[in-house]
């Protein structure tokens, strides 16, 4: 199948090099003490984060750094088909992990000993890159909170189909079967925090195209920061003095 | 907290609402809001005086980086992020209005909205005599005769303990138990440390807690605190000979209290919504304010409205003066 | 620059599952046009010269393809809505037409109408698909004429009335094909012209010109929702039509369903399906499946026409059944053969175009000098076509291709249009080419891009090459090679040293080709495509560039060539102790002819080193084909023949078979060698991705005529194993010298071919090679000729660590795709030298009516088919003259094997002697063809 037209288009209509629309907000669950609503395209999740409180099961108690614990969920309508999705399936089980895994990298544990921090993440509509979008949420939702981190982490993916580096994969590219790299970053230090991949690729084209999956963190991060500090200006502008 | 988004404002209420904010814009505008700061964000500083790295910064290549989204305070040589939303950082002597969670030998657990729960020691209140005893195992046995699970307390900060745990204190009369009113969870940045905590709202007839952990209890008035922990204690007595008899008598509040407690509770989610300060100063303005409106009509749009302009002419003014 | 425009889409997929994509619109897509003020002029396409450009609607784009190639028709604007129409609709025509956008030489631009804001066409409410992309069409027509402003006229061209009306309303101007191609005022274009469908444009129809034959001669195509349905309850069967190259009334379906072949008789019953069609076919009732077979040969008017043609090589090139005469009523059993059938639809279409010439006809009066002429494809199984042409005169004698456009029920024949002409008939060079055409063989001249990635001419081994760790230097080893004469493309040497303790080192030396050809590059893109050099009796067609194949690659003597090299440690009983392969550099000694070679073995009194070398050579070589043939690898024989070809007319002067010497069997022998240890090697580290080599076994039904033939001859064979049939080979002596050959030779057509394939895509057992008796078998050692060796030089580097593997082996469907484009290249080689040497033949008899002996190979119902060793040719003789049945006079015994005159005076059997005379006629002008008749 074409994914990228000779004229440089993919299907959608995006160069090989272009991310899709994102759209971010923060505030969406009032109970929830950060949250957080991400858009790429279509794909659209929202989160919550709850603490650092108490941790829950008191045998998981780390005396040294905070527990961080991760839930990722799809929505039934999600997807095309309306499905009950299982909870704890092996999709989402290993979502959840890396999300964990991934945001644990970034939060300054050590300044919250013997509390829990809980992320929930929930896809309202899956098309393709829903990870990446996932730690994105997960990133402006711990901010919210106010929980000190080293860094924003962003994600953002990119395959390599007929033979070109594309960023940001949507559903029906993802489906192809083709490489797709998801790389989660710290835009700061541009360390590495996440990085998977579906499929083979050789090494050259492999560092292209992770590249150019960092390049996509980056401006996730730019649109991160900004999006965090409008609304830090105007919780400030409200609050006074 | 409510979003202001999800309010159906009308076209009127808008254009108004639109003015009040850029009102508060060129107000706030000449203090510092752009020393706010998101995550990762580099903090300008002048590295040639020895500075101390405050609260929500971190060192990164040998710049001084946000770990927080906040604002930037800097006093003399100290310099911390600010943090506007988030979880309650107890200090001494703070005082807090939690709920209890938990009853566990010897103290109760109280959330506080800190990372962890607090301690309220069984050691740490006075249980209304005159002289500082040794708690015995008897005391021990009526602990759930003095706080239950969901009881909502009043208390203060006494400090952190080896462990990390967080221990309260409710060594005073004004301390205890709070009973006939409503509490409401505001971020705790909205509650600024004051000398009185304590208000009591005389023309509505009503108490004001604002606990710095961003609890804030409104209820009845209670006439004089030392006498309500003993008459509590005494009535208790009682209560266990004659439950019913007293049981009437001790929950009827007055429905003109009750829907002050109301108005007030309103008040304080209005302005938490809107993000607004909260003192009792400002509580008992708006209380005014809605005397024009309904109860339930305060979570309406015009009254954010309302509210909203009349805060832009309280910081006006105090910018006068 | 980024605009969402999210829609919805409703797909069915059991359910009905509601898709939602989001569609960017952009304002970065340009118009093409270089004297565009607003736009970026990097890309542009368009022609400045032109103040027209021209706007193609779908409906065009499919039906006008060949048209559009045409070079008359320039600076068009093709939409992507068309583009994505024409893709979905027929493939092959969006291929073309995406080839028409990206040559340099046309000015075809692509306009992404459907991500440009301006003409972003929402569909309306109740609107259909097809009339929002009409719509679609009109607003990038209005928009280009907005955009180009008075100075440019944009015409919109379709055939579509109501579009055309549409666009007319709007204001934009709109033409049909016709009307355009007659104002550009080259009457020729016009042949190219497909004739509209009725229900669009009307014209007039051929058919009309003879009232009389207006009639329903082939069933109606079932529609496909039926189909489907049919499918589904296995009422009908899908498969793909294959017609039997000898009996273009005959076809094969091979059905998954029943699992068997259907075979379906006469034109009716395929009810115009094409070659290569995938149809839906019904079962005949069995009772009527003998009953086909009677009614074709009693019913078909014209009688299929055998032409002499070249022995079949395999299985693959013969006919599927060879049931030679089960004409006659009198032989016909009641044992139920094959399921046979009708074609009820086509599911999808085979057509392309086709070579060919026009059936002789007189020349028409008048008419405004269009004629309605048929047309005759070279390849047989292709019905004629008719077309309307307005060059009559011009055409008659030449090779044209033509395209098929419909066939209608109505009539006997598909029609199609012209689309080129090749050249003169009977001019060899015009037959050359058509050969290369029909076989899908791209003759061009090597690129500028592919020139390019070649070294320098002159090349020499390099100080860095001699330095290379990965490269040994062999050049003190005395290495020689043997070819046929006069081969230029040496790219196998060998050498053979004695070791003092008795054993010897033999090393097979390939030419290191993967040196120069890189993956990725356009030299190697284009070997990818062309897969194998091209043989043909005057020419070589190749698969690399000159320089590489005759010098930089081609080990010749004396001088210092790159190679990869096998090479083994063997006891003097050619057992082999080691084996290791490397990179070197190698100086061949010698570069012999096979004749030579043998003279120098033969030669008692040479007693130079290097002969001694090949005696050492050829006694293991012997050992090691005797041990091969133990195992059960056929000796299989061929009927191969060579010409001799006039320097300066390149006319071929003499023809004879093709001699096998012993020193033909040394080389093959180690060259067998050096593929298995490859094999064995990369299958070892890439047991996914390795290119190997297979032959299939042949299955019952393929050796069934062997066996009949070989059982009217009084000579059982035991197929049950190769190694047995092997045996029963050897014990298969007649009492003339030729027998034996003659039966290996039908023999080794009941093999299928060996085909190339991807290890990862089948499973160990099936990797058998079953003519070699070999468990692995692969193709390393012909690199400059062959694609498949290159790649498996590439494995083998990548599996010594030298190299990296290169990315395509990661992409299994790729590798497969590789490997079946190399057996179909592969095949249509051996088809176009087949051609070629057919060709030749009969140049060669033109002049020169000869009388042989010729062996009966097969009969049939008026005659036998011979077969002419000595030309290596194969031909039907006739009892009866054309026309007659033969019903009367002859009749033929199947269980025997033998034809009969009635009164018993004559009798042939198969395999008998036969004198014939060769001769080459003229049944009609410019229709040579060589006839074979008994003497």
């Amino acid at each position: 199948m074409e994914f990228v037209s000779p004229e440089g288009l993919r299907l959608d209509g995006r160069r090989p090099m272009e991310m899709r629309q994102l759209r971010a907000k923060i505030g969406a669950v009032d109970k929830a003490h950060g949250s957080a609503y991400f858009e790429m395209g279509n794909t659209k999740v929202i989160a919550a984060v709850y603490g650092p409180r108490e941790v829950q099961n008191r045998s998981q108690q780390l005396n040294d750094q905070a527990l961080v614990r991760c839930e990722y969920t799809m929505a039934n309508f999600s997807t095309g088909d309306r499905r009950r999705k299982p909870k704890g399936d092996r999709r989402s089980t290993e979502i959840s992990l890396v999300i964990r895994q991934t945001m644990e990298a970034c939060i300054m544990t050590h300044l919250m000993p013997r509390s829990q921090i809980d992320i929930f993440v929930q896809v309202l509509q899956a098309d393709g890159g829903t990870r990446s979008a996932c730690i994105n949420a997960a990133t402006l939702a711990l901010a919210d909170a106010g929980i000190p981190m080293h860094d924003l982490v962003t994600s953002c993916s990119a395959g390599y189909l007929n033979s070109t580096p594309l960023l940001d994969l949507n559903y029906v590219e993802d489906s192809a079967g083709g490489p797709d790299v998801t790389v989660g970053i710290l835009p700061k230090s541009t360390k590495v925090t996440l990085l998977q991949m579906d499929s083979k690729l050789p090494m050259d084209i492999f560092e292209n195209v992770m590249q150019l999956a960092t390049e996509g963190c980056k401006a996730v991060a730019n649109y991160i920061r900004e999006v965090l500090l409008e609304k830090t200006k105007e919780r400030q502008k409200f609050h006074g003095v | 907290m409510r979003d202001i988004e999800s309010l159906r404002l009308n076209q009127t209420q808008k254009l108004r609402f639109e003015k009040a904010l850029e009102q508060l814009d060129f107000l706030s505008a000449a203090a510092n809001s752009n020393a706010c700061v998101a995550v990762a964000d580099t903090i300008l500083v002048d590295h040639q005086d020895g500075l101390l790295k405050g609260h929500g910064t971190t060192d990164f290549d040998g710049e001084l980086v946000a770990t927080v989204c906040g604002v930037v305070e800097r006093v003399n040589k100290l310099v911390y992020v600010r943090t506007l939303r988030a979880r309650y950082k107890p200090e001494t002597g703070d005082i807090i209005v939690g709920r209890v969670i938990e009853v566990a030998p010897k103290r109760w657990r109280l959330e506080i909205n800190f990372t962890q729960d607090a301690v309220l020691m069984l050691s740490s209140i006075t249980t209304g005599e005159d002289i500082q005893r040794r708690q015995t195992a008897d005391d021990e046995l009526n602990m759930r005769s003095i706080f239950v699970e969901n009881d909502v307390v009043c208390a203060e900060v006494r400090g952190v303990q080896h462990d990390g745990s967080l221990h309260l204190q409710a060594r005073s009369q004004k301390y205890g138990k709070l009973e006939r009113g409503q509490l409401l969870t505001v971020p705790p940045y909205l509650v600024k440390r004051r000398k009185q905590h304590y208000h009591y709202l005389e023309q509505l007839g009503i108490d004001l807690i604002l606990g710095c952990n961003g609890f804030i209890w409104v209820g009845e008035h209670i006439d004089t605190k030392d006498d309500m922990v003993e008459d509590q204690v005494a009535k208790s007595e009682q209560q266990n000979e004659n439950p019913g008899d007293n049981f009437s008598k001790e929950t009827y509040t007055s429905v003109e209290i009750r829907q002050n407690i109301c108005r007030a509770a309103n008040a304080v989610r209005v302005l938490c919504a809107l993000g607004f300060n909260i003192t009792a100063d400002v509580i008992i303005e708006t209380v005014k304010l809605s005397n024009s409106v309904d109860i339930h009509e305060m979570l309406g749009p015009e009254f954010y409205v309302l509210v909203a302009e009349s805060e832009v002419e309280r910081r006006r003014s105090s910018k006068r003066i | 620059m980024l605009q969402n425009k999210s829609f919805v889409r409703k797909t069915r997929q059991g359910k009905v599952v509601k898709v939602v994509r989001e569609h960017y619109l952009r304002d970065d897509i340009y118009c093409g046009a270089p004297s565009c003020q607003v736009c970026d002029t990097k890309d542009a396409r368009l022609s400045s010269s032109i103040p027209s450009v021209l706007v193609l609607d779908t409906n065009v784009v499919l039906n006008q393809i060949d048209l559009l190639e045409n070079p008359a028709i320039n600076n068009v604007v093709v939409l992507s809505v068309v583009l994505d129409e024409a893709k979905n609709k027929n493939l092959s025509v969006y291929n073309r037409l995406r080839a028409l956008c990206s040559n340099s030489l046309r000015n075809f631009f692509v306009f992404s109408n459907e991500y440009h804001k301006d003409t972003y066409v929402k569909a309306m409410v109740g609107e259909s698909p097809n009339d929002r992309n009409d719509r679609a069409i009109r607003v990038a027509t209005q928009w280009y004429q907005n955009h180009l402003g008075s100075r440019v006229q944009v015409l919109l061209i379709t055939n579509d009335r109501e579009n055309k009306r549409k666009a007319t309303e709007e204001g934009i101007s709109a033409e049909t094909v016709e009307s355009f191609v007659k104002s550009l005022g080259q009457p020729e274009l016009l042949d190219l012209l497909v004739r509209p469908q009725s229900d669009d444009v009307h014209m007039v129809d051929s058919e009309d010109l003879r009232p009389s034959k207006r009639k329903v001669i082939y069933t109606e195509h079932k529609p496909m929702s039926e189909i489907t349905a049919g499918l589904h309850s296995r009422i009908y069967h899908q498969g793909k039509l294959r017609v039997n190259r000898y009996n273009p009334f005959e076809a094969y379906v091979g059905s998954e369903s029943i699992g068997d072949e259907i075979i379906i008789y006469g034109r009716p019953n395929m009810n115009r399906a094409f070659d290569g069609d995938i149809v839906a076919v019904e079962l005949l009732p069995q009772e009527q499946w003998q009953e086909e077979k009677s009614l074709l040969l009693a019913d078909e008017e014209d009688e299929p026409e055998d032409d002499v043609h070249l022995v079949p090589a395999s299985a693959d090139d013969a006919p599927r059944v060879a049931n030679p005469v089960e004409g006659s009523d009198g032989t016909m059993k009641s044992v139920a053969s094959r399921p046979a059938g009708r074609v009820v639809g086509v599911i999808k279409r085979n057509w392309h175009s086709y070579c060919g010439s026009l059936e002789p006809m007189p020349m028409p009066a008048g008419n405004a000098g269009i004629a309605h002429a048929l047309f005759v494809s070279k390849d047989n199984r292709i019905p004629k076509i008719r077309i309307q042409t307005r060059q009559l005169e011009n055409l008659m004698d030449k090779r044209i291709i033509v395209a098929v456009d419909s066939w209608d029920c109505s009539s006997r024949y598909p029609s199609g249009h012209y689309v080129r002409t090749i050249g003169q008939i009977g001019d060899r060079d015009t037959e050359s080419e058509v050969v290369l055409i029909e076989n899908d063989i791209d003759a061009r001249p090597f690129s500028s891009q592919v020139l390019a990635c070649l070294p320098p001419i002159p090349w020499s081994v390099s100080p860095e090459d001699l330095s290379n760790p990965i490269r040994q230097d062999l050049r003190h080893i005395r290495v020689f090679s043997v070819d046929p004469p006069g081969c230029r493309d040496i790219d196998d040497a060998l050498h053979c040293t004695a070791f003092p303790n008795g054993n010897f080192e033999v090393g097979v030396h390939i030419a290191d080709v993967t040196n120069f050809v890189h993956s990725g590059t356009p030299l190697d893109e284009e070997a990818t495509q062309r897969g194998t050099s091209v043989y043909l009796v005057e020419r070589r067609i190749d698969m690399l560039p000159k320089p590489l194949t005759e010098d930089i690659c081609s080990l010749r003597a004396d001088v210092e060539r790159l190679a990869f090299s096998v090479i083994w440690e063997m006891t003097p009983e050619a057992e082999i102790i080691s084996t290791r392969f490397t990179k070197s550099i190698i100086k061949s000694c010698a570069a012999l002819s096979y004749v030579e070679a043998q003279a120098r073995m033969d030669d008692r009194r040479m007693v130079d080193p290097l002969t001694a070398d090949l005696r050492n050579m050829n006694s293991l070589a012997k050992i090691m084909r005797q041990r091969r043939i133990e195992r059960g690898a056929l000796t299989l024989a061929s009927a191969e023949v060579k010409f001799q070809i006039d320097t300066e007319t390149h006319d071929p002067l003499d023809i004879g078979m093709y001699q096998i010497r012993e020193a033909n069997q040394m080389v093959e022998e180690f060259m067998l060698a050096a593929n298995i240890s490859v094999a064995e090697k990369i299958l070892k580290h890439f047991p996914v991705c390795s290119l190997l080599r297979r032959h299939p076994s042949p299955t019952k039904e393929m050796l069934e005529p062997l066996l009949r033939t070989a059982g009217a001859v009084g000579l059982s064979l035991d197929v049950s194993s190769s190694k047995a049939l092997a045996d029963s080979l050897d014990h298969a002596v007649g009492d003339d010298p030729y027998f034996n050959k003659l039966i290996r030779i039908l023999a080794t057509r009941c093999m299928s071919q060996a085909v190339y394939f991807c290890s990862g895509d089948l499973s160990p057992p099936e990797f058998f090679h079953y003519g070699l008796a070999a468990l692995l078998y692969t193709h390393f050692t012909s690199p400059i000729r062959r694609y498949a060796d290159v790649v498996v030089h590439r494995l083998l580097a990548a599996s010594l660590g030298i190299y990296k593997l290169p990315n395509i082996f990661q992409d299994r469907p790729q590798l497969t795709s590789i490997a079946d484009n190399l057996n179909y290249r592969h095949r249509n080689a051996q088809m176009a030298s087949r051609a070629s040497v057919e060709l030749h033949t009969i140049i060669y008899f033109r002049t020169r009516p000869t009388d042989t002996q010729a062996r009966i190979v097969k009969l049939r119902s008026n005659g036998f088919i011979v077969f002419v060793p000595k030309y290596g040719i194969e031909g039907p003789v006739y009892l009866t003259a054309r026309g007659e049945k033969g019903g009367g006079e002859w009749s033929v015994d199947e269980q025997q094997q033998k034809i009969k005159k009635m009164d018993g005076s004559v009798c042939y059997s198969v395999l008998d002697t036969v004198n014939i005379h060769m001769e080459v006629v003229e049944p009609q002008p410019n229709r040579p063809k060589l006839q074979l008749t008994l003497v």
